[in-house]
Formats: structure tokens, C-alpha cells, sequence
């Protein structure tokens, strides 16, 4: 298990090192840019066997998101969890492989991405415009899929070198 | 493949999802407005995280700082003459500077106007992360309330305003920028055109076009492309005489009465790393 928090960790302060160096305005998204703790989460999920450990490691991750990076409270965690159980549910349907991987990661962007619009339009704000929306998510499919593929090499490589075929 | 997968009904998944898309929209509403406190856990644990992450982020800024250095060294000559000229005229500058101060402190007791610009010093700050969660154009700076910062207050960068102080923990803070479409936070500008001053409101934000929209001005006001927009003072929120942006475009409401102007802001919100906060200096640490 200490691998998967080590890629999660990496990916959580890697989201604030690329923001400092990329385009990260809704004006003008950079193609490169995505949201690495959620690609990592996704990533580490078909290595847990143990959906409680895998469910902790994810909530912390999204309370620590909340508190670090947006200022909210239970907001991400929630859209995590969201993002988890259709995970499980494509799961099912799509054997683990590197395109499946890719398609997960993609859809749980989007996820982000469109829940945050929808609620950000109902609660707060009022100007956000479904361009934007549409925008943001092609933007996001390079980056997530860079980031995926190299998350899904790497944890292929360590685990096969542990010899670990599962987290129970 | 590794998991023993089991067959989840779809239909609960959906119900699932549903009740976490409504409990989300509930929370959020609740607990996100401007005014929300980290409490103390929270605090800890942002400023703990933080410094961490200032740390490994150090070497990564500190090979950027040294490219564009280097990329810089280029017009060092250039710049070095311009300097030689500016540092000839200082005198003048200091001498002109003390009689615009007089007029300052004349015209503010005429206008009734409590605090500009010259009123305030400046507290420089390092961004850490910008926006990380994407919709809630922020930035997070290395200053907190050890360093005397307060919420609400005012965050420019040389070329222009950024935004104000939401949020403070004990040594960063959350600033939102003057992109965000939120209209609990409108902010009152002044458009100058030589002699002319021209008051309006920031009413929002186009972001394909990347312009601020300014509405409240009378269709029979002069204003023209390429004027600059200030802040007003009006308010109280934001000292007058910052620098916003320039006129890009005007157009008219449905009705023909008022003007809506479209300001290209001056700063590029896309290459911001260092800021500096506003700190009344009547204020004590």
C-alpha cells in the first residue's frame, strides 16, 4: 500500500509544482494541464482488493485537497467519492489495461470538471458558460493521458518487481 | 488483472451518485462563501502541507528563476542605460514627489476620500500554487497573518491589481482574483481619459475573451478605446488609482441607455509569481 500513497502523495504536490509552470487560467487552459491526484487515485484503484483501504486513502486525499487547494469543506472529498463509485461500476465492464486505465482517468475528469461547473452555477457564480466547460475538458485529455500512461507503467513496474499482485 | 470484481447494480450506483451530488450541492452551498474560516486543524494542517510543499517546489522555482535570468541577461545592456537616465532625473522625482504628496493630502480632504494608494505599504509575497482546483481562480501566497496579513485585503503585482485576500492561516493565504465572475464582489473602477473620469462597476467576466466587463455608465459619457481603468476608491474595499486594464471594446445595453465596456486586463494572470499585498500603514502589526 505504501507505494500507492507514495504516487499519490507525488501527485498531490505535483498538482501545485505544474500550476506554478503551466497555463492554469479557465481562460486559457494549457493542454498539458490535469488533475494529477485524481489520475493518480484512479490509477492505484485496480491494485486494491480492499475497497476500505483503497475508500481511506482516497478520502484523506480529498479532505487534504479541500483544505490545501480549494478552500472548501467536504466538497472534492464528496466528488471523489462520486468519482470512486462509478469507477467501480465501469470496473466491472472494462478489463485492467492501459486503454481502460486511460478511459477511467478521462471520465473521472470530466466528472470533476462537470460537477464543478454544475454546482458552482446553482450555488455561487452565475457567468460560467458551457464553452468553458467544453473547453476545459479537451484541454484536460493530453495531460491526462500522458499522466496515466506513466503512472500505469511505473506502478506495472514496481508491483512486478515486488511481486505483489494485490493490495489486501 | 487484479481484483475480484463483483457485479454493482447500476441502478444503485445511480442512486448513490445522485444522493452524493445533492449532499455535495448542500455542503457547498453551506460552506463556501467568502467569509468561511479555516478553523484551527485545518490551519495546521494547510500551513504544515504548505511548507512541505515549499520545499520541494524550491529547487524546481530555483532552476525556472535561473533560466529566466539568464533569458534576461540578454537586455541587461539595454536596461543598464535606461537605469543610468532614470537615476540622472532622481532628484527631480523626489522633489516633484514631495509637492504631489501636498496635493495628495489637500485633494482627500476636499474629495472626502479616506485612503489612496500612497496610503498604503507593501508586503511582497511568493506565490505557491495557482488554482489548482480550477474553478475557484485562487492563488496561494507564502505570506499568513504572521506577516500582518488580513482578509480582504488588496494584491497587486507590478503590472496591475490581482485580487484581494479571501482567506488566512498563520503563514499563507488565499488570494481570488478580479477574474472571478462573482457578483457579491463587484468592484468600483474609474475610467480616465486625460481630464475626464468616468465611474462604473465591474459587473463580471468573459473569459473566451479573456475582458472584464464594466457596466453602469451613461451612453452620453465620453469613453474611449484605450482609456485606462483604475480602481475608484469607491467602496471602501480597494484603494483608488490601481491599475486595472485598458478600454478594449464598448458596446450598448438592450436598451440603449448605458455603456458596457470591455477592459483587457493589465495583468497576465497566467505568469503571476510574486505579488504584493496593500497594508494600511496606519494599521499596527
Amino acid at each position: 500500500m505504501s507505494v500507492a500513497i507514495i504516487i499519490v502523495v507525488i501527485s498531490f504536490l505535483l498538482d501545485a509544482l505544474v500550476s506554478n509552470h503551466i497555463g492554469y487560467t479557465l481562460t486559457d487552459p494549457s493542454i498539458f494541464k490535469t488533475i494529477f491526484t485524481i489520475v493518480s487515485l484512479v490509477s492505484i484503484y485496480p491494485y486494491f482488493n480492499n475497497d476500505k483501504k483503497y475508500l481511506y486513502i482516497l478520502i484523506v486525499t480529498g479532505i487534504l485537497f479541500d483544505i490545501i487547494y480549494t478552500g472548501t469543506f467536504l466538497f472534492v472529498t464528496l466528488i471523489f467519492v462520486i468519482i470512486y463509485f462509478v469507477n467501480k461500476f465501469l470496473d466491472f465492464f472494462l478489463p485492467f489495461n492501459l486503454l481502460n486505465i486511460n478511459i477511467l482517468s478521462i471520465v473521472s475528469i470530466y466528472i470533476y470538471h462537470i460537477i464543478s461547473f454544475i454546482i458552482l452555477n446553482l450555488v455561487k457564480y452565475n457567468s460560467y458558460n458551457i464553452n468553458l466547460l467544453f473547453n476545459i475538458i479537451v484541454h484536460s485529455i493530453i495531460g491526462t493521458i500522458i499522466y496515466t500512461t506513466v503512472i500505469y507503467f511505473i506502478l506495472r513496474y514496481i508491483y512486478n518487481k515486488l511481486n505483489i499482485k494485490q493490495i489486501r | 488483472m487484479f481484483r475480484n470484481k463483483k457485479k454493482i447494480e447500476g441502478k444503485y450506483i445511480i442512486i448513490v451518485v445522485v444522493i452524493l451530488v445533492i449532499a455535495a450541492l448542500v455542503i457547498y452551498a453551506k460552506t463556501l462563501k467568502e467569509d468561511r474560516k479555516l478553523n484551527m486543524v485545518e490551519s495546521l494542517i494547510k500551513d504544515s502541507v504548505t511548507f512541505v510543499e515549499k520545499i520541494v517546489l524550491t529547487p524546481f522555482n530555483y532552476v525556472s528563476n535561473l533560466i529566466d535570468d539568464f533569458t534576461e541577461l540578454r537586455n541587461v545592456r539595454e536596461e543598464n542605460e535606461k537605469l543610468k537616465t532614470s537615476i540622472e532625473r532622481i532628484d527631480a522625482i523626489e522633489t516633484e514627489n514631495i509637492e504631489l504628496r501636498k496635493e495628495i493630502e489637500a485633494l482627500k480632504e476636499e474629495l472626502n476620500i479616506d485612503y489612496v494608494l500612497t496610503d498604503y505599504e507593501y508586503l511582497n509575497a511568493t506565490v505557491i500554487s495557482r488554482n489548482i482546483g480550477y474553478w475557484y481562480n485562487t492563488l496561494t501566497i507564502d505570506k499568513g497573518s504572521k506577516s500582518g496579513i488580513e482578509e480582504g485585503m488588496v494584491v497587486v503585482n507590478s503590472t496591475g491589481l490581482i485580487g484581494k485576500i479571501i482567506r488566512t492561516t498563520t503563514f499563507t493565504s488565499e488570494v481570488r482574483l478580479i477574474t472571478t465572475s462573482d457578483t457579491n464582489n463587484k468592484i468600483s473602477v474609474s475610467i480616465s481619459n486625460g481630464n475626464n473620469k468616468v465611474n462604473g462597476l465591474i459587473n463580471g467576466y468573459d473569459y473566451e475573451n479573456n475582458l472584464l466587463e464594466v457596466e453602469g455608465i451613461s451612453n452620453t459619457e465620453e469613453v474611449n478605446v484605450g482609456d485606462y481603468v483604475y480602481t475608484s476608491g469607491l467602496g471602501g474595499v480597494f484603494p483608488s488609482g490601481i491599475l486595472i486594464g485598458t478600454v478594449e471594446s464598448i458596446t450598448t445595453d438592450e436598451y440603449d441607455l448605458a455603456k458596457i465596456i470591455n477592459v483587457k486586463p493589465s495583468a497576465d494572470f497566467n505568469d503571476i509569481n510574486y505579488v504584493a499585498i496593500l497594508k494600511r500603514k496606519d494599521i499596527e502589526e
